[in-house]
């Protein structure tokens, strides 16, 4: 019972999206008897992919950006979080606590310093240089993470691996990342999901309408008419920016509910 | 001087902060013997295995295997194998995947390593197992399977760490002798780290007793249980355990409780307290004016409330009452 209400409460705006991207302008204004018979209409998505630059391209930025995200993010955050869990445990505390106040700062805060930075280094308008600050602004929490799943791990694994020889490359690539690869897939879902969300550093540093992520474009669609909102494109808009998600999500569903739900090894 | 072979350690201690885990350690186990460390919990036994092993540094001392200082060498160049108390079997790979990637790493040839496996499955009677997950195989069965892969390891010292406590008592009984032989030709020195000295005794040729990171004792289990050198070692072997009677000023008296017998007159009063039958022989609680005594008496023995007890002279071991030493 409960269950049901939650997922209306997060399902029901997704679904309202869903069904209003499908109808014409018309329908949506005129609510009258039989309105849901007629004024059905797939004119919203031809509208939206053939806009200018076409929507499709946002997408490919936004993937772009939180590809090289995710992948920045994690070569930086295992081997960190590697060393973090090897720590003693009086250093390894002090630090996880600056990891914690650094993945709780409010990054909102930064984002004008961070334009200037973008600005002297020639950053704007780089497509791929948004990786950097996300990255950055995304490690700490990865770190956590991760570190919290290589402490899960027994330690005599990787003894027991040292003793036959491998040395630390081989221990990770063999023994260790292969039983995080629950952990890995969540903390990388939600990585992408940072830098596919993001909006104030995107909307700063970069102008270019080809150029634009997923969050800024649609923004711009929003408020691209002071008299008429369009309700309709900017729906289909949400439903194309979100399948890209689902895909993701659905692909890595087991590893993530096997990451929430087990620990990483049991003998 | 002559290469001795197998593994020496001069002096090797280990130091946390101003805790001593290890101190001062002097041992020599020779290719093909079996030594059991045996202790308390606490006692710097895995410590010690831990600093052989290379997975500890050692904070002072000397560990020689087959007369080279390894001391220094880092775990993955000592040719050291371990069998972890939890086993460590890699759990995402199955029992060859777990053989193979120590050799695969180390370089050997696929052929080669092909070869060696199917051997070492072959002597572990293994076999028929080659493509499960550890998590599909039996406790007796993952214990064969780390202890084939300490083998392919080719060791110079072979590590086990209380390699028996995962199985029930049952299967700890069939597999002892087995292990026993299994190790004793493959003729490497081995270590074995446990607290139960039912084990020790089993596996082990000789056995070193430590307590609070000090060497007590080291000597074959009949050394240690009938000549003990303090009150440590003579309370520690031996269930049950064994009694202690005050004697005069500074001396107490070390008896085993199958050497204290029942007489007619002329013994220690005592009384029956409690009587437990163990199968073929019964173990009484005795109290006497010189304190509550343990006796091991043969099951069919019929008793009454008050008897007398008594001892022979040479079976009884004198310790200082101060120091906790025997007494010669």
């Amino acid at each position: 019972m409960l269950m049901t209400a939650a997922l209306l409460w997060s399902l029901l705006p997704l679904l309202c999206q869903l069904l209003t991207s499908l109808r014409t302008p018309e329908a949506l204004v005129l609510q009258g008897a039989g309105a849901w018979l007629e004024g059905w209409t797939l004119e919203n998505y031809r509208l939206v992919l053939q806009g200018e630059p076409p929507f499709w391209r946002y997408l490919l930025n936004s993937c772009l950006v939180g590809i090289s995200t995710t992948s920045l993010t994690l070569l930086l955050a295992i081997p960190a979080a590697y060393g973090l869990q090897r720590q003693r445990p009086r250093w390894r505390s002090a630090l996880s606590l600056a990891l914690l106040v650094a993945a709780m700062f409010p990054y909102v805060l930064l984002f004008l310093a961070l334009l200037e930075l973008a600005r002297a280094l020639g950053w704007g308008n780089q497509l791929l240089a948004l990786a950097l600050p996300y990255a950055g602004l995304s490690l700490p929490l990865a770190v956590l993470l991760l570190q919290a799943a290589f402490a899960d791990l027994p330690q005599e694994l990787e003894d027991a691996a040292r003793l036959e020889g491998l040395n630390l490359w081989q221990r990770l690539r063999h023994v260790l990342l292969p039983l995080l690869g629950p952990a890995i897939a969540s903390t990388a879902i939600l990585v992408f999901l940072f830098a596919w969300n993001e909006y104030p550093i995107a909307l700063t540093w970069i102008s270019r309408a080809d150029l634009l992520t997923l969050p800024v474009a649609m923004a711009r669609l929003a408020g691209s008419s002071v008299y008429a909102v369009p309700y309709g494109a900017f729906a289909a808009a949400t439903v194309l920016g979100g399948l890209p998600l689902l895909a993701l999500v659905m692909l890595f569903q087991r590893q993530i509910v096997s990451g929430l739900t087990q620990g990483a090894v049991k003998g | 001087m002559t290469d001795p072979g197998g593994l020496r350690c001069e002096n090797l201690s280990r130091r946390v902060g101003d805790r001593c885990l290890v101190d001062r350690l002097n041992l020599t186990v020779a290719a093909g013997e079996s030594l059991a460390l045996l202790g308390p919990s606490g006692c710097g036994k895995t410590s010690t295995l831990r600093l052989l092993a290379g997975l500890d540094p050692a904070s002072g001392g000397r560990i020689l295997l087959d007369g080279q200082d390894v001391t220094r060498q880092p775990a993955g160049q000592r040719r050291v194998a371990m069998v972890f108390q939890s086993y460590a079997l890699y759990p995402h790979l199955s029992v060859v995947g777990n053989l193979n990637l120590g050799l695969e790493v180390r370089g050997v040839a696929a052929a080669e390593r092909r070869r060696r496996i199917t051997e070492v499955l072959a002597l572990l009677e293994l076999q028929g197992y080659e493509h499960r997950r550890p998590a599909q195989l039996s406790g007796g069965q993952r214990q064969r399977v780390a202890l084939a892969r300490a083998l392919l390891r080719e060791p110079r010292l072979m590590l086990l760490d209380e390699p028996m406590s995962n199985l029930d008592a049952q299967l700890r009984d069939q597999l002892r002798p087995e292990l026993r032989s299994l190790l004793r030709r493959a003729g490497h020195p081995v270590i074995h780290v446990t607290h139960d000295q039912q084990e020790a005794m089993g596996l082990a040729d000789r056995i070193a007793v430590l307590n609070g990171g000090v060497l007590q004792q080291v000597g074959t289990p009949q050394d240690l249980y009938h000549r003990p050198v303090n009150l440590f070692v003579a309370r520690f072997l031996g269930r049950p355990g064994i009694n202690l009677i005050p004697d005069e000023a500074g001396v107490q008296l070390g008896i085993r409780p199958e050497h204290l017998r029942l007489v007619s007159s002329g013994g220690l009063p005592a009384r029956l307290r409690r009587r437990e039958w163990q199968g073929a022989q019964q173990l009484l609680w005795l109290e006497t004016a010189r304190g509550e005594l343990l006796l091991l008496a043969d099951a069919g023995l019929v008793l009454s409330d008050a008897v007398e007890v008594s001892w022979r002279a040479e079976d009884a071991l004198r310790f200082s009452s101060v120091s906790g030493e025997r007494l010669q």
